[in-house]
């Protein structure tokens, strides 16, 4: 038996005449939290859906625990039912005509265990999600929050070894997301299971993911832990997508062979030290600094490398930081600050970030 | 398991086994009804020895039938949609007392059917004897008022009990337009009249051109109000010239099924263009949303608005129902009243004949019988059309839904011929209009399911796979219960459907079995309008008192769903 839970390979999936899921590998270990992260259209849903049996693949292949559960070579497609799998999804699906209790009782009744037994697992469910006083309400009258923990429930209580979460917080406002954010993560880590998330939010991606698998366009543009997503984004559409980021154009001015920084020359002529995630091929023309990495000073600028004069255009107070939009000479760049750290419009500063900070990009 | 998809294949099956029953039921009629449209030969022969475009040609000399149809649809639209677009206005966007009670009201003239409008619009307009021309003798006019059995009283009839589809597709096109649409322009400087003009109106007219071209290629098939003001004139449309020349001796299969098919032709091509037009101009006004809009305060005028309404309850509803009363009680039809004799023996007759009883019985029997099998057919197969993704589940819908682009009159006729032409012997009994019935009202069965299989949000079902369940299992526990309001609306359409049915009826009725509106319409048509009064009452009643479940049980499922 293979040591991944999920092994998904060369995966496509057309409707029609289009390609929603472009050929995409990935592995899913025992007991790792996996997150697909990408924009709508990207094909991430359509890929755990394909998952699910709910959504017929084109070709490649599924295995849960070493066992295909969809294979176009061997012509096999076991149906939803029969996966073992459990999912939660971006609506609830809580069954309006059921109390709370038969909600969460369907997959055990479906598996006709006994009653008793039943009875134990739901209420076992339940008290995870901090529910068990509602079990014999209806459960169309429920708020948005209680109907996300009921669903929850549902999709543990038959004590599946792999649960599938699809945007599963997005309808909740956002204080209510960031606290089933924290307790969703405790209940995977509890309860041992195996889990793919899908979700269109980054934050959310970083904060309860093992590792986050970034898709753009049927396909995946980066695999990593949320700090290598974070900090070393392969791709344009990486830095893009994930954190903010400023994007500056340019070409490479060396190309050293071993680790150690790479000179970028941006397009108004400023010298940068970057770094590179991947052995550098001498035609890449961006880097990405992102908009947290970047000091701002009032003292005159030293002989640092990563330093340079500009001033600060405009100011916008967010709160939680500061953002800066400062002029510079390769053109403008994008500064949060802590709220601690304040400019004023108009101010000549020195922007500066470390070359581990400055990340070429590979496309 | 190897080589198989099994999920597939269960649903597959199935699709299949639909497609073929529905296919059959729907399609092998008309084949038989183009066949003997081409026979130029002996209309008995069967398979066809000799054909031509003989008929076709024959239906030039019948010019002034198509002259008479096109008159009468065309009256019978404008009014409709005049009717229409000025209630649906009323009631959509000025605010009145009791609106959402009158639309309900709104729609009670289609339940009477234009069978039983006409009957009673007989009763109220005939030239010297109808009750209004009596009312206009009496207060000193001359002549008559109003000559019912004309072109226009056709019309008129056909609009006032044919047109309510005109009212709730007009008013379905200006209840889902956004109100912030309205708002902006209101807030941006324009007023009230510049912004109905300019941002309202326009909005709305895609709709209200849907809504025209519909009811046109309605009334092109309409049949029980030319049958019954039409024929005593001797004053043909189309649908009653195909009736004529089944039933003249010798019968002219031939004309008729030429003259069926094309009419059908006509109106596929009327429905076609019909949904190019809803297709391409449904750009802002359809957002999937239905909004209340924000009813204009309308002043003074809010009286005049609400009596245009309650006028149009009066000639709908009020008047023709106190006519056919008034006429079922009476020993002999009179409107003068120093005549009147009150008797209840029509409608002992109605239970003592025994054609009559039987008629009335069979009737319920197959609303019970189409409405409940029908009901269960049905939601598997909406099921599939819009869940499934067995192959063929795309086709089903076209099939299941082709009997609305056959005029009923016309599809009456390709049934006879077909199940005259086969040698399985349900000719003349109720099996065949079961049948027949669940042919034709396969598309209202179909539409009423799919509205509330659309708003089941589809993870609800999915859910319930992913957690274990069999496909049998989940329709069983997930998708029956939550379908629940759909079900019971469609069975009590269908039911209602079966009992007013004319047009299929009216071909395939034999001695033994009678149903209730060809019974009414010959009787009318044989002199007896005292009883067809009051089987007319009958019908009604059993109608309406359908509908009144039909109406609370939404009311509290659309409670339950809040």
């Amino acid at each position: 038996m293979s040591e991944a839970r999920i092994e998904v390979s060369n995966l496509v999936v057309r409707y029609g005449g289009v390609i929603a899921v472009d050929g995409v590998s990935f592995t899913v270990g025992r007991g790792e939290h996996v997150t697909l992260l990408g924009p709508s259209g990207c094909g991430k849903t359509t890929t755990l859906r394909a998952i699910a049996g709910l959504e017929e693949p084109s070709a490649g292949a599924i295995r849960i625990d070493g066992r295909a559960v969809y294979s176009s070579a061997e012509r096999r497609n076991v149906p939803s039912e029969k996966r073992g799998v459990s999912m939660v999804f971006q609506s609830y699906a809580v069954w309006p005509h059921m109390t709370v209790f038969d909600n969460v009782a369907y997959g055990l009744r479906v598996r006709k265990l006994p009653r008793t037994e039943v009875a134990e697992q739901v209420e076992r469910a339940l008290g995870l999600v901090q529910m068990r006083e509602f079990a014999s309400r209806p459960a169309s009258n429920l708020s948005g929050g209680q109907q996300q923990r009921v669903a929850l429930a549902r999709a543990v209580a038959f004590s599946p070894t792999v649960v599938l979460f699809d945007e599963p917080l997005s309808n909740l406002d956002a204080k209510l997301r960031a606290e089933m954010r924290v307790e969703l993560h405790e209940l995977q880590r509890r309860l041992g299971i195996t889990s793919v998330y899908v979700t269109h939010d980054q934050e959310e991606a970083l904060a309860i993911s093992d590792r986050v698998i970034v898709m753009n366009n049927g396909g995946i543009e980066q695999v990593g832990s949320p700090e290598t997503i974070y900090n070393r984004p392969k791709s344009r559409f990486v830095a893009d997508f994930v954190g903010s980021a400023n994007l500056i154009g340019g070409r490479m001015k060396s190309s050293p062979n071993g680790p150690g920084p790479v000179l970028f020359e941006t397009a108004g002529g400023v010298l940068l030290q970057a770094r590179a995630a991947h052995a550098p091929h001498g035609d890449e023309d961006r880097v990405a600094i992102r908009t947290a990495y970047i000091d701002l000073a009032l003292a005159p600028p030293n002989n640092a490398p990563n330093a340079a004069a500009g001033n600060v255009r405009q100011r916008l107070f967010h709160g939680d930081f500061i953002q800066y939009i400062v002029d510079w000479p390769a053109g403008q760049l994008i500064v949060r600050r802590p709220p601690t750290e304040l400019f004023e419009e108009g101010a000549a500063v020195t922007i500066s970030f470390a070359a581990e900070h400055c990340v070429l990009l590979e496309t | 398991m190897r080589g198989s998809f099994p999920r597939v294949s269960t649903q597959s099956i199935v699709t299949l086994l639909i497609l073929l029953v529905c296919g059959g039921l729907v399609l092998y009629p008309m084949v038989f009804l183009a066949e003997e449209a081409l026979n130029v030969g002996d209309p008995q022969e069967f398979p066809l020895q000799e054909w031509g475009l003989g008929n076709f040609a024959a239906l030039g000399e019948d010019w002034h039938i198509l002259a008479n149809t096109g008159l009468v649809a065309c009256l019978a639209t404008v009014m409709a949609v005049i009717f229409g677009f000025v209630v649906a206005w009323i009631l959509t966007r000025a605010r009145v007392p009791g609106g959402s009670r009158l639309e309900r009201l709104m729609e009670l003239p289609y339940y009477m059917t234009p069978l039983v409008g006409a009957l009673a619009w007989a009763i109220l307009a005939s030239p010297r004897t109808g009750a209004l021309n009596q009312l206009w003798h009496a207060i000193g006019g001359n002549g008559d008022l109003f000559d019912i059995y004309s072109p226009f009283g056709i019309a008129w009839v056909m609009a006032l009990f044919e047109g309510t589809v005109a009212f709730v597709m007009i008013s379905a096109a200006m209840k889902s337009m956004d109100p912030s649409l309205e708002e902006t322009s209101r807030v941006l400087g324009a007023g009230k009249f510049r912004t109905v003009m300019k941002v309202t109106l326009p909005l709305v007219m895609p709709g209200v051109l849907g809504a025209t071209i519909f009811v046109f290629a309605e009334m092109l098939g309409s049949f029980a109000a030319a049958y019954v003001l039409g024929i005593p004139g001797r004053y043909y449309v189309i649908t009653t010239a195909i009736w004529q020349a089944t039933t003249s001796y010798p019968p002219d299969y031939g004309r008729a099924a030429a003259m069926g098919i094309s009419l059908f032709a006509v109106m596929l091509v009327t429905l076609t263009i019909y949904r190019l037009i809803v297709r391409r101009g449904n750009y802002t006004t359809i957002t999937g949303k239905a909004f209340r809009p924000r009813a204009m305060d309308v002043g003074r005028a809010t009286w005049v608005l609400l009596a245009v309404c309650w006028a149009y309850i009066l000639v709908a509803v009020v008047l023709p129902m106190l006519a056919l009363l008034l006429t079922s009680f009476q020993r002999f039809a009179t409107v003068i009243v120093g005549q009147m004799q009150f008797t209840l023996v029509n409608y002992e007759n109605a239970v003592r004949f025994a054609a009559v009883r039987s008629a009335l019985v069979n009737s319920l029997v197959l609303g019970f019988g189409v409405a409940t099998f029908g009901v269960l057919f049905m939601t598997v197969l909406v099921w599939i059309i819009y869940r499934s993704r067995a192959p063929g589940h795309g086709l089903i819908e076209y099939v299941a839904m082709f009997p609305q682009a056959v005029p009923r009159l016309v599809f009456g006729l390709a049934l006879l011929w077909a199940w005259l032409n086969i040698p399985i012997p349900i000719y003349g009994t109720l099996w065949l209009l079961a049948l027949a019935y669940f042919t034709v009202l396969m598309p209202l069965g179909v539409r009423t399911l799919a509205g509330v299989m659309l708003q089941i949000d589809k993870s609800l079902e999915e859910c319930a796979r992913v957690c274990g369940a069999s496909w049998g299992y989940q329709l069983r526990t997930v998708t029956m219960p939550l379908l629940r309001p759909g079900i019971v609306a469609a069975w009590l359409l269908l039911f209602i459907a079966s009992v007013r049915e004319l047009g299929v009826s009216i071909f395939l009725v034999g001695p033994n079995a009678q149903v209730i509106a060809p019974s009414i319409a010959s009787a009318w048509l044989s002199s007896s309008t005292e009883l067809s009064t009051a089987l007319a009452i009958i019908q009604t009643s059993a109608v309406f008192v359908a509908l009144a479940i039909l109406f609370r049980a939404t009311r509290r499922f659309s409670g339950e769903l809040r």
